[in-house]
């Protein structure tokens, strides 16, 4: 044992970096994750979790004496502190954590803890909960390189590390970067060469205003809230019935053309039924919160789902728009962050009010995107024939009595006999509209009298659609859920926020708009943090904080700390306005260098947190599949509508009880639309998009995993969307690409690459599309096959064996890793 | 007396290998290509278990609908003599099933003919000779129960450990997570469909949830390619796949002067695999490469696409070292709305081709002495009601309601106690009455098996640890050897 303990004190003392440290230890960020890890599970906020009657998370707790008459933490004597001999110790009677939770702190990790003891175990509020703090932009060793206030801050991290930026991208490079982060799109070749061509200083900031300007902008960025949102065009559960919250997903991309402001936008999705005066386009963006669902199981306990629902937009909303995971109080109090059950059930109570019940319903009739005016006209002329009707029809109806006596039930189709059986007064409204409907469309009186409001519905039906929202109604009593289970009902609950926050804003009723109200509140210290850092996400592959769906203890603390709070204060100063932050962003001179990593760099950083580079990374699904019908000349720029059925593999399976899976791919051209138009079934998502990491979408997620497998080759090399496209490429090398060789070859890098070919890859792809003439020459149902399905037969005087062989270069352009990233 | 990592730090670093620049299958092409050492970063390389392991491959055969368990396994005499009296109300007070409205329930005594088998003397009834015939290898759980009475939630109940769509991973995709895979050719998890339906959970039943995509099962299908996308486009022979993926290569090299990045050298890796894929799967799920014998004992035809070739298909992968094979069959909700919801006859006839082809498998890991490093588990999402469906009663058929309180699994394969039967119900077969196994145990047994404590196998999602089993589960311990 003592040798044991001697080994272990002797690692403690060679860690490096463990010679006396003046420097003071930083509790937010390097203590209370140590005591978060090891210690707060049964040490912690949760009084029904607490063992021994210790509280490590609140000083006055920690160093108070205990009934043993031994302190856990003596400040200023790590001696006499026992949480430090407990951490250490070789008894598994005494030790802690305890050995069969399997956790044990590291050397360095303790002598953390005895240097913060010895300086006094001063306690902060964690970092997060604290608010923003606008720092001055610290000095650089190189004054010349900063752009704006973001560079100031890498810089001075990176001089901290001994660390250079890297030169700036080419501008092929940049202009591509850009459009891709921006637009989910890469430029078009006439971008591109505007951008070069242009010798202003300014000219890359106006690209980029030209960028945000793109309808393209609001797909792209559509595409991450759909995730956040759990979009998807079915209800979920076994049956997955479809769903129409298809309008949703447009207002959604309008209102991040329209640049809403970051506190408007979520104010409408969370309550915007409940403004006064409320548009139907605010209405609408409710359904952001109706994205939950359905389980339409015969015998399923309606309540038992309408409850779950409510989870999920409490969790949702913690989540996407403050980092925090609240989901953990649902069962118990929070074991790591000062959250208790009671508070998840405060802010249940505040969604547990609106009348959705496990069902579509209720949902609103709107204009689809663009076709107010019409829906408007339409409306008017259908209200008029609807009244006119209505009073012709008062004399058919009433002729219905006799009828009902008089007709031939065996005659009838079987479900109108069925409701004839049924005596009048007992007949739900629905049958007996069914049965007045057929009354009236036998009587010759009526022949064609309706024609009018029938065509009239079809009109409007052309230029509306439905869409599920939000609608308030009395709240329900609510109560704390023991263990989480709906039916366990405790302690009655109100409206309230959790205390360890900031407070509601005063005179603010508790609802949903309160809540709103409360989250984009400008003493909110999580909401632009966590919102610039989804942003900062998205263009740089990782967060300031990495784990951007966890902002509390048990999440990662930022890399750039000051800069996270400089992005946080700078989006609310500018009013919440996220494409002028974006710009600040991608016109950093951190933004604008080059990805290329040496050994060295990759070896000290691989995840690039200390932006000595610009950034690289995979493509996202959807913007692989709109980059290749782009480049080809297949992509649709038609916006907005209902979800479409690009080609899809079939299947040959039915649904649970339902009908078949496989569909029929969508006519003209819906069958290359940008991904995000695709039809989201949660039970059977589309393929090739679930292989490139697009979540389920069954609840909100913060963040994509990029993965790299072998599956995603087979996606992008052998599926016939990606076979389409090298085929469309092909044709467009052969007609716009000159007449040599060697000018097509050029030709397809531009066109893939945004970039001019290099010698030696216009000859590589030379010597490929040579080799494959030579190989397919010798058989032409091959190569005809190859150039035409499933694309269709070649143009007029196009050679085929030609397209069958530059369709072998354009599936390999198409599947370069140049291609394939954002670089 | 190591210090262990912490798990905060275990599962960081997981996540870290995950990432794009540093994930690796083929981790020796990668270390070639960055004439470095191999990256310790391959999401698929085997991991060692936290403690040894009994098996190394499951099998779940998956009966999507829920077998009627009370005329296949529990045998109930006094439910035979009780036949069509009321069921008593005490039983049903308050609870709910699907179909059936409390009060005025018949019990319903089994059509089929009951007799003990093997040393171990296991009822089983004349619908499952074949299975009969190797009692002694099964090792019997009568005493299951699980909280749902609805086909999709109590399907995720056992497949995600949570009742509901909920972006939670699958057993499946839990095990290649902790453990890795034993081949690197093939996806680690490997799922088939049979009775032409999705099953109840979706495809949530091989969904990654929250894992990273690796591991989520990859579907291999019975027509068209096995796996998606895996034939090249029509015209495109083999060594023009071989010219095009040199071409990109070579093209995917960096300029002169400038190091590789470890991303794009992953990729290269990728295409290679995937190229390898192409050969290796086609002739991996080709029966016909069988010999008749083995064919004709599992019931299995060339090109047919059935339970019984996918029983086979699961042995040829499970020799190949694909970790977890999951099939779904559908078609075993006996409601008695249809002649092929009937107990009787027709039960025996939809159990023929099941019960050939689940005992050729374990006959035929046996034989091939894989039967001691895998374990195969049989069972429906629940089990059916005593007493007769509500909805069918006055029917021409006989049918069942769905039943979460009591259900029968068996199981077969290593570090098991063959030919045992373990818990038991009431004399009606309605509750557990001894050694009550939850849905949450099963998983816990299942991972115990392979090695892996399930309050360890942990993934942190929004700021949580999650595990398979939730804050339940306990090993069966009394069902090892």
């Amino acid at each position: 044992m003592t040798l044991l303990l001697c080994a272990f004190l002797f690692a403690v003392l060679s860690e490096p970096g463990s010679q006396p440290d003046s420097r003071p230890v930083d509790f937010s960020r390097e203590v209370r994750p140590i005591l978060a890890s090891y210690c707060i599970r049964c040490h912690g906020p949760d009084e029904k979790a607490r063992k021994g009657g210790l509280r490590l998370d609140d000083r006055e707790a920690a160093i108070r004496t205990l009934s043993g008459g031994n302190r856990a933490i003596v400040p200023g004597k790590p001696g006499d502190s026992e949480i430090l001999e407990r951490l250490t110790t070789d008894d598994v009677n005494s030790v802690m954590p305890p050995r069969k939770l399997g956790k044990r702190p590291s050397p360095r990790e303790v002598e953390i803890l005895e240097q913060w003891i010895a300086q006094g175990a001063r306690y902060t509020t964690h970092w997060a909960y604290a608010p923003p703090v606008r720092a001055p932009s610290p000095a650089v060793s190189d004054p010349s390189w900063p752009r704006n206030p973001i560079d100031h801050f890498v810089l001075a991290r990176l001089d901290r590390e001994k660390l250079r930026p890297s030169p700036a991208a080419d501008r092929h490079t940049l202009l591509r970067r850009a459009a891709l982060d921006l637009t989910g799109l890469p430029p078009s070749s006439e971008e591109a060469d505007r951008f070069i061509n242009d010798a202003a200083p300014d000219a890359y900031e106006r690209a980029v205003d030209a960028l945000l300007k793109k309808p393209s902008y609001g797909e792209r960025w559509a595409a991450m809230w759909l995730d956040l949102a759990r979009y998807g065009d079915s209800q979920g559960y076994i049956h997955d019935p479809p769903r129409t919250i298809w309008r949703w997903r447009d207002w959604l991309i309008q209102a991040l053309n329209d640049n809403l402001p970051y506190d408007r936008f979520t104010t409408e999705m969370l309550a915007g039924d409940l403004l006064p005066g409320a548009t139907p386009a605010q209405v609408v963006a409710t359904g952001f919160h109706r994205n939950t669902t359905n389980n339409t199981e015969g015998g399923a306990n309606g309540e038992e789902y309408r409850h779950a629902s409510v989870v999920d937009r409490v969790n949702t909303t913690m989540q996407a728009w403050m980092g925090t995971s609240l989901a953990c109080a649902q069962c118990h109090n929070h074991k790591y962050d000062p959250f208790t059950q009671k508070e998840y059930y405060q802010i249940f109570s505040v969604f547990n009010s609106t009348a959705d019940a496990n069902g579509e319903d209720p949902t609103i009739e709107v204009p689809r995107m663009g076709q107010e005016a019409a829906y408007a006209g339409l409306s008017a002329q259908f209200a008029r024939a609807k009244q006119k009707l209505d009073e012709e029809s008062q004399w058919v109806d009433s002729r219905r009595g006799d009828w009902e006596k008089a007709v031939d039930r065996a005659r009838l189709p079987k479900d109108l006999a069925d409701i004839l059986a049924v005596p009048a007064e007992k007949r739900t409204k629905a049958q007996a509209d069914a049965l007045a409907a057929h009354h009236r469309s036998t009587h010759p009186d009526w022949s064609g009298r309706d024609a009018d409001v029938r065509r009239l519905r079809a009109e409007l039906d052309g230029v509306s659609t439905t869409t599920l929202v939000m609608k308030e109604i009395a709240p329900r009593p609510t109560a704390v859920a023991i263990r989480g289970e709906y039916q366990s009902r405790g302690e009655p609950v109100t409206p309230g926020v959790p205390a360890a926050l900031h407070p509601a804003p005063s005179g603010v009723k508790l609802d949903r708009l309160g809540l709103a109200k409360w989250i984009v509140d400008p003493s909110n210290p999580l909401t632009a943090r966590v919102a610039v850092n989804r942003l900062w996400q998205e263009i740089f592959g990782v967060g300031l904080v990495e784990t951007s769906e966890e902002f509390g203890t048990q999440g990662e603390p930022p890399s750039h700390p000051e800069l996270l709070d400089w992005l946080a204060t700078e989006y609310v100063r500018l009013g919440w306005d996220t494409k002028q932050l974006l710009k600040v962003i991608v016109t950093s001179a951190a933004y604008r260098q080059s990805s290329v990593v040496g050994d060295a760099s990759y070896q000290v950083d691989p995840m690039n947190r200390l932006l000595a580079r610009g950034p690289r990374s995979r493509l996202s699904a959807e913007a692989l599949r709109d980059q290749a019908l782009f480049v080809s000349g297949l992509l649709s720029a038609k916006p907005f509508g209902p979800p479409v059925h690009p080609y899809q593999p079939l299947n040959g399976l039915a649904a649970a009880f339902g009908p078949s899976t496989d569909w029929e791919t969508s006519k003209g051209e819906d069958a290359h639309r940008r991904a995000l138009y695709t039809r989201w079934r949660r039970n059977l998502p589309y393929p090739s998009m679930i292989a490139f990491d697009v979540p389920e979408r069954a609840v909100c997620s913060m963040r994509r995993i990029r993965t790299n497998t072998p599956i995603q080759a087979l996606v992008t090399l052998n599926d016939p969307v990606f076979i389409e496209a090298a085929q469309a490429l092909a044709r467009r090398i052969l007609t716009e690409g000159g007449a040599t060789l060697e000018s097509r070859a050029a030709f397809g890098v531009r066109l893939v690459l945004s970039r001019p070919a290099s010698e030696a890859e216009t000859h590589r792809l030379a010597a490929l599309f040579q080799a494959s003439r030579s190989s397919l020459a010798a058989d032409p149902a091959r190569a005809s096959a190859l150039a035409t399905r499933p694309l269709g037969p070649v143009p007029a005087g196009m050679d085929v064996l030609d397209a069958a062989a530059w369709t072998v270069v354009g599936n390999v352009l198409l599947n370069l890793d140049e291609t394939l990233a954002k670089r | 007396m190591i210090p262990q990592p912490p798990d905060r730090l275990v599962h960081q670093t997981r996540r870290h290998f995950l990432r794009e620049g540093s994930l690796g299958l083929g981790g020796v092409a990668l270390a070639s290509l960055l004439g470095g050492a191999a990256p310790a970063d391959d999401p698929f390389a085997p991991k060692p278990p936290h403690y040894p392991a009994k098996v190394k491959n499951v099998i779940f055969l998956s009966m999507s609908g829920g077998p009627p368990h009370l005329d296949l396994f529990d045998y109930k005499p006094e439910l035979v003599k009780r036949n069509g009296q009321d069921c008593p109300a005490s039983l049903t007070e308050g609870k709910p099933f699907a179909f059936t409205a409390a009060g005025a329930t018949k019990l319903q005594g089994t059509p089929q003919k009951f007799t003990q088998h093997g040393q171990g003397g296991a009822w089983i009834s004349a619908a499952m000779p074949r299975l009969a015939e190797i009692a002694d290898e099964l090792t019997f759980i009568k005493s299951m129960y699980t909280d749902q009475f609805n086909h999709g939630p109590a399907e995720l109940l056992l497949m995600t450990g949570i009742p509901r769509t909920a972006g939670r991973p699958s057993l499946g995709s839990w095990v290649t997570y902790g453990l890795g895979s034993e081949n690197r050719d093939l996806p680690g998890f490997i799922v088939f469909v049979s009775g032409g339906s999705l099953p109840s959970a979706g495809k949530s039943g091989w969904g990654n949830g929250f894992l990273p995509s690796v591991y989520q099962g990859v579907q291999c299908r019975t027509g068209g390619d096995p796996v998606l996308y895996l034939t090249d486009p029509e015209g495109m022979d083999r060594s023009l796949r071989r010219a095009s993926l040199d071409a990109l290569k070579d093209l995917n090299a960096p300029k002169p002067g400038e190091p590789i990045h470890p991303e794009t050298a992953t990729r290269i890796a990728q295409y290679e695999l995937a190229f390898r894929m192409q050969m290796v799967v086609p002739e991996l799920m080709d029966v016909s490469r069988e010999p008749a014998r083995i064919l004709e004992a599992y019931g299995a035809q060339p090109g047919a696409a059935s339970f019984a070739n996918n029983c086979l298909l699961a042995r040829r992968l499970v020799e190949k070292g694909v970790r977890f094979v999951q099939l779904f069959d559908w078609g075993w909700d006996f409601h008695g709305t249809k002649a092929e919801e009937d107990i009787g006859e027709n039960l025996i006839r939809r159990c023929a081709a099941m019960d050939r082809a689940v005992a050729a498998l374990i006959q035929d890991l046996k034989c091939r002495g894989l039967l001691d490093e895998t374990l195969v588990i049989w069972m429906g999402e629940f089990g059916r009601t005593p007493f007769r469906e509500g909805r069918t009663a006055a029917g021409p058929h006989i049918g069942r309601d769905h039943h979460p309180f009591s259900n029968t699994l068996f199981m077969a394969g290593g570090g098991l106690k063959p030919g045992i039967t373990h818990g038991a119900t009431d004399e009606l077969g309605f509750h557990v009455t001894e050694n009550p196994v939850h849905v949450h145990d099963i998983q816990a047994t299942l991972l115990h098996l392979l090695g892996m404590d399930h309050t360890r196998l942990t993934y942190r999602f929004q700021g949580r640890d999650f595990r398979l089993t939730d804050v339940q589960g306990r090993v069966i311990k009394q069902i090892l050897a």
